[in-house]
């Protein structure tokens, strides 16, 4: 009993530590002023200012934009490699697998110096900040596509259903994506809500690679920073809140196939 | 029908292996190549590894990114230490609460967080004003904007992560083991440091190296609450690409050379340990 009671006392204490700035940024943004200990004047005037405001609904869009894109890029770039691996040449999943790490490993700001460094002076196609974004981002999510893919792949035991197709006369395409691939669906969704959040909460890439030329709700934020710390925390609440349903959406989908028992 | 020669199904790997090539080989090679070259001309030269290590400026980014990556992986992964202990010894309830939370928190990152310790701790701070207000000097003489600020700032993200990568190990941890301990006469004391930690030393390696990874290349945070007037490798290489002033890219490939190589040497350090431990337990990555 002693021992449980210490066990919730450092859960507790984490929690608090771990809530604490969260709370803090919430109740900056809904005072007027919080020049001594205690804030004064509460307002949800912040709030008005940024949801009303063009330029941040804007951000937002490019986010989502510039998150999409990517994503749907990586995903049938994955499928494809897969649907190779599983069907005609397993061996070569251990090299998509490493390829597949590397940026997991390397971090935004080497992928993304090596990108603009390489493709800054390069002819018109690359050249182009969006189409760098778009490929930079496309490796930045790619450990978490293939994990995600991967796992849902294993869980489904794509290569025996692959064959209960065939020997139901279908071919070895159309049951990949006809057969496995909305049987994965789920797990897809998961991946591409995860990597959403990890664009979402992206600055590293964005500030090096498109600079000032592309206003992500993250650029949106830093530059508020300067201008009215009220106002910034309130962005900071609303992102949050937007990361914070995707991941519900993830936990959701998580629990929705547990209930149906269709995945561990 | 499987004998047929074609390898047309190939053809299904090229976009894969396009989307590899052009972002991800390619740039990482020509950063390798591109440090070995003199400014703006062809040739070789290893000048630029000459004046990371020789420049003032350099050295300290590299001490900077040392003290902060290695200070908050040690603290982070000490209270997470506790954290997934306690989050295996408690009710299921609790610990799907707790596990929300990390995973809730663990988004909290960047210029988000860099923003909130402004508010806490910034040179107006909340519990700068309280400590000011009550006589606690040391809290009223916090100054953030320093390498010991921003170490506070990294220990915030590093606690959830680490704790996240830990509790699946503790999970490995089974009760009976404790029993058999008290069964030979040992105290709770005794059981961690005989049994569970050399259980768990491959985890917290591989976990350290993670947050080592993790803290020395992350940018958005300090460039969040510094700009760039604080040296730290990361900051010092987006500099050289994207400065206002002078670009120098082979001098930046070079100290993202040196980056990667610390990365390198913690995960060969981590292998060194395993083996130092005769790796012995169930080694998960994840």
């Amino acid at each position: 009993m002693i021992k449980n009671k210490s066990s919730m006392f450092v859960i507790i204490a984490i929690t608090i530590y771990l809530i604490m700035p969260i709370v803090f940024t919430f109740f900056y943004s809904i005072f007027a002023e919080w020049n001594e200990v205690l804030p004064k004047g509460l307002t949800f005037r912040y709030y008005i200012q940024i949801l009303t405001d063009l330029h941040f609904m804007e951000s937002i869009g490019r986010t989502l934009f510039i998150s999409i894109l990517p994503i749907v890029l990586c995903t049938i770039v994955i499928l494809l490699a897969m649907y190779v691996v599983i069907v005609f040449a397993p061996q070569y999943d251990k090299y998509i697998q490493v390829l597949s790490t590397i940026p997991y490993a390397l971090q935004g700001v080497i992928i993304a110096i090596s990108v603009l460094s390489l493709y800054a002076d390069a002819p018109a196609p690359f050249s182009n900040r969006m189409v760098m974004l778009t490929g930079t981002y496309c490796i930045l999510i790619l450990p978490y596509m293939y994990q995600g893919i991967k796992n849902s792949l294993n869980t489904v035991n794509a290569p025996r259903l692959i064959e209960a197709a065939q020997m139901l006369g279908a071919s070895r395409i159309y049951a990949f994506f006809a057969v496995i691939v909305p049987n994965i669906l789920s797990g897809i969704t998961v991946s591409a809500l995860l990597s959403a959040a990890i664009i979402f909460g992206d600055f590293v890439i964005v500030n090096i690679i498109g600079g000032n030329y592309f206003e992500t709700s993250q650029v949106y934020l830093y530059k508020a920073m300067f201008k009215s710390g009220q106002l910034t925390s309130a962005i900071g609440v609303v992102l949050f809140v937007i990361t914070l349903l995707l991941s519900a959406g993830v936990y959701f989908i998580k629990n929705k196939k547990l209930n149906h028992g269709e995945m561990k | 029908m499987k004998n047929k020669k074609s390898k047309s199904y190939l053809l299904a790997l090229l976009p894969f292996v396009i989307v590899i090539f052009f972002f991800e080989i390619i740039p990482l090679m020509m950063i390798v190549i591109r440090s070995f070259m003199p400014l703006g001309e062809i040739g070789f030269t290893v000048e630029h590894y000459f004046s990371i290590f020789s420049k003032r400026l350099y050295q300290q980014a590299v001490i900077n990114s040392l003290i902060v990556a290695l200070v908050s992986a040690f603290v982070g992964i000490f209270i997470a230490f506790f954290g997934a202990k306690a989050a295996n010894s408690t009710s299921s309830r609790a610990k799907t609460f707790f596990m929300s939370v990390l995973n809730m928190t663990s988004n909290f990152a960047g210029i988000p967080l860099a923003f909130a310790y402004i508010i806490m701790f910034g040179n107006v701070g909340v519990f700068v004003m309280i400590g000011k207000q009550m006589g606690f000097t040391s809290l009223a003489n916090l100054d953030l904007y320093t390498v010991w600020g921003l170490t506070l700032t990294y220990i915030y993200f590093q606690i959830p992560l680490a704790t996240l990568l830990l509790i699946p190990a503790f999970e490995g941890i089974r009760k009976e083991w404790g029993e058999a301990v008290s069964l030979l006469g040992g105290n709770r004391i005794q059981f961690w440091i005989r049994v569970g930690i050399p259980v768990l030393l491959p985890s917290l390696f591989g976990t350290l190296s993670v947050l080592f990874a993790n803290a020395i290349a992350a940018y958005a945070t300090a460039y969040a609450l510094l700009q760039n007037n604080f040296s730290l490798i990361p900051i010092r290489i987006s500099e050289q690409f994207v400065g206002d002033v002078v670009q120098r890219r082979e001098f930046g490939s070079a100290l993202a050379v040196v980056l990667m190589l610390l990365m390198v040497l913690a995960v060969t350090m981590n292998n060194r340990m395993l083996k130092w431990a005769k790796g012995e337990g169930f080694y998960d990555k994840k």
